[in-house]
């Protein structure tokens, strides 16, 4: 019986079209390939894109600056007597040409103003168009996106 | 001579080769693409779906980029054989289009007969495989002209592994023959009409050798041991641009050509499935001839398919394995094959 059975599966060439099954069923499977000009990506929600500041809520302190270990973070406080009543800071500098996303910036601070966004895509021609500003570093409510660089009307992936 | 005369001899010949070889050509590179997209999809990728709708002028961006590479010669190379090589792999592949029978024939009102057909060899069959001979040297051209050991030692394993499928592809072909009763293709689809059964039943046997050496001859997984893209250093590993391109295109020549020819002695060719071609015919010659051609093609993209599906699992034969393949499993089979068709055909089939 078992010798038959051996003789049968070795003239049909079992093992072969048994293969044959098994890869077979992976064409109609979705594929793993990303499409990610077309379509957007999901990214983890811990992903550490470019930084962005509420400007809003921070309070000048300057912990980002010393925390960061590339020095690419300036922050300019506001006179002694502005500061009193408004601790905004004046100017707010971050330099993504050299930052490390190593996210020590936003472990330091304390009101949580610095974090990171999931914007990744920062390939641009001038690099001095990195050195982000007041202007572009913070998440606008009012247009709920980013002030910089958004690629509109590319679909995310499901 | 006369006008009429050239046309005839010349003219429409020339024509009908033009007419041919245009889906031929663009066949072949759509062959390309079409295993590309679907071994991909054996492999959970999506395959090249960048340049137009769903990758489709893909054939054409590679054409265009293997024309515009630079056409490099090795300097100890034999610059004159290591030219003309290519042509030999990429010749005999088109040429074996030229006596297939792709559809039933067209008679115009005044009663002329216009084969589907550019040359309807009485040894159609002989020929190709001659043919297909000849374009062993186009590899041991390449590998010997080289002036690279590794080219030339390619060329060398992939002479034998055709030398030892050739003989079980001709005696597979030989059992079809022997069945028809002839060796042109127009009369061994006339013939499978007749019997009512393709010949891919009464010569099962035949039909799985002519598989195995097919997928052989055209150098293909799980026997691509002349190229072996992933490991081994294949013949062609000098050429570069156009002339690599030549011998691409030549080996999907083959794979088609090869589909082509199993349709035609296993499936049945042009015949449609289910249907009585005879009547049919006398009522709707023009429906039959592309109806025909149609079901053709369908049946050769079943070979193509079935060669993409057994690249997309199979691995690749050790190359002890694969002559042993060729001389001590396949050739007995054709033979006792050949054997028992000639008893089927002597007692069942007469």
């Amino acid at each position: 019986m078992n010798a038959a059975a051996r003789f049968i599966k070795m003239v049909t060439f079992w093992e072969l079209l048994k293969g044959m099954a098994i890869t077979s069923r992976f064409v109609a499977k979705p594929k793993v390939t990303e499409l990610y000009p077309d379509v957007r990506p999901v990214l983890p929600y811990r992903t550490k894109g470019r930084l962005h500041v509420e400007i809003e809520t921070c309070i000048s302190c300057r912990m980002c600056e010393k925390a960061c270990p590339e020095g690419c973070i300036k922050v300019f406080q506001p006179s002694k007597e502005v500061f009193k009543t408004d601790k905004r800071p004046v100017e707010f500098y971050i330099s993504q040409e050299h930052c490390l996303h190593c996210g020590m910036c936003v472990d330091a601070c304390p009101t949580g103003s610095i974090h990171h966004s999931q914007e990744f895509e920062m390939a641009i021609y001038n690099p001095d168009d990195l050195l982000f500003d007041k202007e572009t570093l913070p998440y606008d409510l009012d247009i709920k996106r980013f002030r910089w660089n958004f690629i509109e009307n590319v679909p995310v992936k499901k | 001579m006369d006008f009429a005369t050239i046309m005839q001899y010349a003219g429409w010949p020339l024509i009908k080769i033009v007419i041919l070889l245009i889906p031929v050509f663009t066949v072949v590179a759509y062959m390309v693409w079409f295993e590309r997209r679907l071994l991909a999809f054996f492999q959970s990728r999506l395959g090249p779906n960048r340049v137009g709708p769903l990758g489709l002028i893909q054939p054409i961006a590679d054409g265009l980029k293997l024309f515009l590479k630079e056409d490099l010669v090795p300097m100890n190379s034999r610059p004159f054989l290591f030219k003309i090589a290519p042509i030999f792999a990429f010749f005999p592949a088109f040429v074996g289009f030229a006596i297939v029978s792709w559809a039933l024939p067209w008679v115009t009102p005044s009663g002329k007969v216009h084969p589907f057909v550019v040359a309807d060899v009485d040894l159609g069959i002989l020929f190709v495989l001659a043919l297909s001979s000849l374009s062993i040297f186009g590899i041991i051209l390449a590998g010997w002209s080289s002036g690279s050991k590794y080219p030339l030692f390619g060329s060398l394993r992939s002479a034998s592994q055709m030398l030892a499928y050739e003989v079980p592809m001709t005696l597979s072909v030989v059992a079809v023959v022997l069945l028809a009763g002839s060796f042109r293709l127009s009369d061994i689809v006339a013939a499978q009409e007749k019997l009512g059964w393709y010949y891919l039943f009464p010569g099962i046997l035949a039909f799985g050798v002519y598989l195995v050496s097919a997928v052989a001859e055209s150098n293909r997984v799980p026997f691509d041991l002349p190229e072996g893209e992933s490991e081994i250093i294949g013949f062609h590993t000098e050429y570069s641009g156009m002339r690599f391109a030549w011998y691409f295109v030549g080996e999907y020549a083959n794979v088609t050509l090869i589909s082509v020819l199993g349709t035609t002695m296993f499936l049945g060719g042009y015949d449609i499935p289910f249907v009585n071609d005879a009547a049919l015919y006398a009522a709707h010659p023009e429906l039959t001839s592309v109806l025909g051609v149609c079901a053709f093609a369908a049946k050769a993209a079943l070979f193509a398919v079935f060669f993409i599906w057994i690249r997309a699992t199979w691995p690749r034969y050790r190359y002890d394995q694969l002559l042993k393949i060729g001389w001590i499993v396949l050739l007995p089979i054709a033979l006792a094959n050949l054997v028992l068709v000639a008893l089927l055909k002597l007692w069942l089939l007469r």
